[in-house]
């Protein structure tokens, strides 16, 4: 479970797609974002799943973006399980083609779904998010705490997995018995959790107020993010595919599966 | 008996945390994992109950493959007490916590009871029963980690660097609850980079440098080499430098007893006749 935040984690590189401007990717993203959730085809998921790999294979993160699809396994067991249930009621009957081709279409656009801000994550520092973030107006205030959540995600993950080595240790199998008494086994590991995040949050709040965190009203940045014309390249592409993604869905239905 | 034939181990993200580790721990030994941090002590530790299994080669406790047996099935055999207490503590009262792994272990209640008042009076927390361990002090919550795996009393007990953040009287407290338990008969490991805790307690000390074992031998022999332990970034302890200085009086470098040395000391002194 804890792979799954591996595809959130910057991890420093010098591909083309480390270079965009942030806004550029977060505007690819976005778009890559929007069109899974426009479209339930198969073949148009299949599409921007290599687009993804596309963009992870550029700029050499495939490994971890792997990772993060598989830590995800879980949870896209699960959708596909609720999708099915429920579908099954729809269609009367376990079997319906119509209800499994559905439930696995939902499904699978979840490796799309996860993946498409995987890229995004994958390849900007916590700093030029901050920017990004600036530049759209959001408060810093709100700023800080997304960047915070992000740049606390990787140290939560490693003491979760200490904390469920800590309670394997006093002989808690974590893994054994049914649905039921396995979440109720999770409580030994989220109190210790929570606790931390807890004492964690405070002590950061004391640090930021010793460091006058908020005392003057305008911030600036050491670097400034400035498109170039490589930028303007990428996002006039961008913005072509995915209008006619829109296009497509509303004014010209495809027939595809 | 634990052995460690050739473990080498691999975290997930490719770094190599334990290289060639070859290692026996006999039945009642007291150990000394020593080494800067991410020598790899911790590593090696979680492999003994099999928290984490060796990439290459094998662990075996008491014979058996760690590859084969599960977790809660090597710790009942090895008490592994983490670092930090706090990442074990989730129970309303310090009673519950110590019960929690006694019925994970499948204890009658009967017992259970007994094993845990046992536990937390040998402790000195039998006052505490009813409180919250998260209210306990710093010194108190390390000692309820260690009752919590008393409490099944395993053969062997291991302790992830147990000294840090405790003051003087605690540690004396830990090293009297170290060496009671290794006369009970029981294998006590601890990592540590405390020098003079360990010069203390004269364990039989493992250097780890880069996963690696690059001494192992007593106390004594293993902190008179100070080149070694330099490159692990350790001092040796300072009674051996007073011994190092005191050649002069024609003494040895060695690591005595602090009594020992000083009785020493006078008799050196009294040939001088001042």
């Amino acid at each position: 479970m804890a792979a799954i935040f591996q595809g959130l984690q910057f991890y420093p590189g010098k591909s083309i797609v480390h270079r965009l401007d942030p806004r550029v990717k977060l505007f690819l993203s976005s778009a890559l974002l929007i069109t899974t959730l426009l479209y339930l085809e198969v073949t148009v998921t299949t599409l921007i799943i290599a687009i993804e790999v596309a963009l992870a294979a550029v700029s050499g993160t495939v490994k971890r973006w792997i990772r993060t699809v598989y830590g995800a396994i879980p949870l896209i067991i699960a959708v596909f399980a609720m999708n099915y249930l429920v579908r099954a009621f729809q269609y009367s009957g376990f079997l319906n083609p119509m209800g499994l081709y559905e439930s696995f279409a939902a499904s699978y656009r979840l490796i799309a779904f996860l993946a498409s801000f995987s890229i995004f994550f994958l390849t900007t520092t916590p700093e030029e998010l901050g920017m990004t973030l600036t530049k759209l107006r959001v408060p810093y205030t709100y700023t800080f705490a997304f960047i915070s959540a992000i740049r606390f995600t990787p140290i939560l993950a490693e003491e979760l997995q200490t904390i469920m080595d800590a309670q394997r240790a006093r002989g808690l199998e974590l893994d054994r018995g049914g649905p039921l008494a396995r979440i109720r086994k999770y409580i030994p590991v989220l109190v210790p959790l929570i606790v931390n995040i807890l004492r964690r949050s405070y002590e950061l709040a004391e640090a930021m107020e010793v460091k006058c965190f908020g005392a003057s009203k305008k911030r600036t940045f050491l670097k400034e993010l400035k498109m170039t014309p490589k930028d303007l390249a990428a996002l006039v592409i961008i913005a072509v595919f995915f209008g006619s993604a829109i296009y497509l869905r509303f004014f010209y239905p495809l027939r595809i599966p | 008996m634990i052995r460690l034939e050739d473990v080498e181990y691999f975290y997930p993200n490719g770094h190599k945390a334990l290289d060639q580790v070859r290692l026996e721990i006999e039945k009642g030994e007291v150990v000394a994992l020593m080494g800067e941090n991410g020598a790899g002590k911790t590593t090696l530790l979680k492999h003994l109950n099999g928290l984490l299994k060796p990439t290459r080669g094998r662990v075996l406790v008491d014979g058996i493959d760690t590859r084969k047996a599960t977790v809660a099935a090597l710790s009942r055999k090895i008490g592994l007490v983490f670092q930090n207490a706090e990442d074990m503590f989730f129970s309303s009262t310090v009673w519950d916590e110590v019960a929690f792994s006694l019925r994970n272990f499948g204890y009658e209640e009967e017992v259970v009871k007994r094993r845990v008042e046992w536990a937390l009076k040998f402790m000195e927390l039998d006052r505490y029963v009813d409180q919250s361990p998260f209210v306990l002090s710093g010194g108190e919550k390390k000692r309820l980690a260690l009752a919590i795996i008393l409490a099944w009393s395993p053969d062997i007990i291991a302790l992830d660097e147990p000294t840090t953040g405790q003051d003087q009287l605690q540690k004396e407290k830990l090293m009297e609850m170290i060496k009671l338990l290794n006369m009970q008969g029981r294998t006590v490991i601890i990592s540590s980079h405390d020098v003079e805790f360990v010069a203390q307690l004269r364990p039989r000390v493992i250097l780890m440098k880069k996963g690696k074992i690059i001494s192992d031998g007593g106390a004594e022999e293993v902190f008179l080499d100070e080149e070694v332990l330099r490159s692990c970034n350790l001092l040796p302890p300072q009674i051996v430098s007073l011994t190092r200085r005191l050649d002069f009086l024609g003494i040895k470098p060695s690591l005595p007893h602090p009594r020992q040395l000083a009785e020493e000391i006078l008799s050196k002194l009294g040939e001088y006749k001042i």
